[in-house]
């Protein structure tokens, strides 16, 4: 081989290594962009049944304890039930809050007065 | 949330105040009625002014050694207590020249002058002193006995320190609640467990308006003044309840009124009184207060000792 055309095979390899270089890179750039995305896509569910009040954790409590008492006995009666029992955990869960704000913010007490005796 | 409970009422002299949160406004209402039953009790048994009382009955008594309630050999101990912090200047037994100057009887209703014209009638002004014989010293207790001991004769006055004394028994039955006041006539334990800071205005010994506020979390403060009951003497000057003991006189020494803190309300009443007999130049504020001169100058005194970290050696 002369040295000519082995410069040019020289040249010919950097050339293929640094397309391999730059397909690698695009590549990882996609992957954290599609990671980034899916990442944001999924808390962006959650967040928005969180903040609608659809607490997945609480849906899931309130039909296994439904099922495990009165659904069992009436079925008929069920399909209304746990409505209502979400509602009143939603209510129970509101008076709640507002006894701890209205505890973290207690009325100053009365001032008093020092006078001789 | 609960609301506070209000109580105010005729008790030692002077209005008393109770008020309490607890963790329910039924609660709450409970113990202050519970608290102001506690406080007329203890009036009824500490006053000098009535026949009956325990605290005459003792005076009277011609024997060494009396059997005695917790609440009245407490007032015992309190007077020596008194006698012994304040190095004297604050002597309970000083009954017989209270009388001799004009306060034999509860002056409720009875015709006085004004703390001015009082001030106006005596020119000279000088710090009090204790009385030599320091009969304080000779009032005892035996707590195993039951009895209070004290030679016939001594008689006690329980004045403002049966005030703070009951304001800090009564505030030891408080201590779940989440805030109280116990405020006998100017003596006040203030505490709860929902630490929170609760003002105290001090009034002014002339009538007008506040001279000054305080804010308290946990502790006391008390105020002892001259201005309250001051009547003509027979020598034609003015007097009032508040005696030298040195000289058994009226004590004007330049202070109408002294506001002390402290971990307790005892403690508050005898830094008070000692302030007001020590004059312009005594430091018996500790932990800090304000002092009403003749003239009506206003004097905040900075606290020289925390009074939480007092609070919890006590």
């Amino acid at each position: 081989m002369d040295p000519l055309e082995k410069i040019d095979r020289k040249r010919q390899a950097q050339d293929r290594i640094r397309a391999q270089r730059e397909r690698a890179g695009r590549l990882k750039s996609r992957v954290v962009a599609i990671s980034l995305i899916c990442f944001a896509l999924l808390w962006g569910v959650v967040f928005v049944q969180m903040a609608t009040g659809n607490d997945p954790v609480l849906g899931d409590t309130s039909t296994v304890e439904l099922e495990k008492s009165a659904f069992a006995k009436e079925p008929v009666e069920a399909e209304t039930e746990p409505v209502e029992a979400e509602a009143e955990a939603e209510a129970e869960a509101e008076a709640e809050v507002e006894a701890i704000e209205e505890e973290l913010i207690e009325e100053e007490p009365a001032p008093v007065t020092t006078s001789q005796s | 949330m609960s609301t506070e409970a209000h109580r105010r009422f005729d008790c030692f002299g002077g209005t008393a105040t109770i008020h309490i949160r607890a963790t329910s406004t039924e609660d709450g209402e409970k113990a202050a009625d519970v608290a102001r039953t506690s406080l007329l009790d203890a009036h009824r048994r500490l006053s000098r002014f009535s026949d009956e009382s325990e605290l005459t009955r003792l005076n009277d008594d011609p024997r060494w050694e009396v059997p005695a309630t917790p609440l009245m050999r407490a007032l015992a101990d309190a007077v020596h207590s008194a006698g012994s912090r304040s190095g004297g200047l604050v002597d309970a037994t000083l009954l017989d020249g209270i009388e001799r100057a004009g306060y034999r009887y509860s002056l409720d209703g009875e015709p006085s002058i004004s703390l001015s014209e009082a001030l106006a009638s005596r020119a000279e002004r000088a710090p009090g002193a204790p009385h030599p014989d320091r009969l304080w010293r000779s009032i005892g207790v035996d707590e195993a006995g039951g009895t209070v001991i004290r030679p016939p004769g001594v008689k006690i006055d329980s004045g403002g320190i049966a005030k703070g004394l009951v304001a800090d028994l009564a505030a030891e039955e408080l201590r779940g609640q989440r805030t109280y006041a116990v405020d006998c006539c100017g003596d006040i334990r203030i505490g709860g467990c929902a630490g929170l800071e609760r003002r105290v205005r001090v009034d002014d010994p002339f009538g007008g308006g506040p001279v000054h506020e305080l804010k308290l979390r946990d502790g006391a403060v008390a105020t002892s003044g001259i201005g309250r009951r001051c009547w003509v003497a027979p020598d034609g000057g003015g007097a009032h309840h508040i005696l030298d003991p040195a000289s058994g006189e009226p004590a004007f020494t330049g202070i109408v009124q002294a506001t002390a803190l402290a971990p307790t309300a005892l403690l508050a009443e005898i830094y008070a009184k000692a302030a007001l007999l020590a004059g312009p130049a005594g430091r018996w504020l500790p932990h800090g207060g304000v002092l009403v001169r003749d003239g009506g100058e206003v004097d905040v005194i900075a606290a020289k000792q925390p009074l939480t970290e007092l609070a919890a050696a006590a």
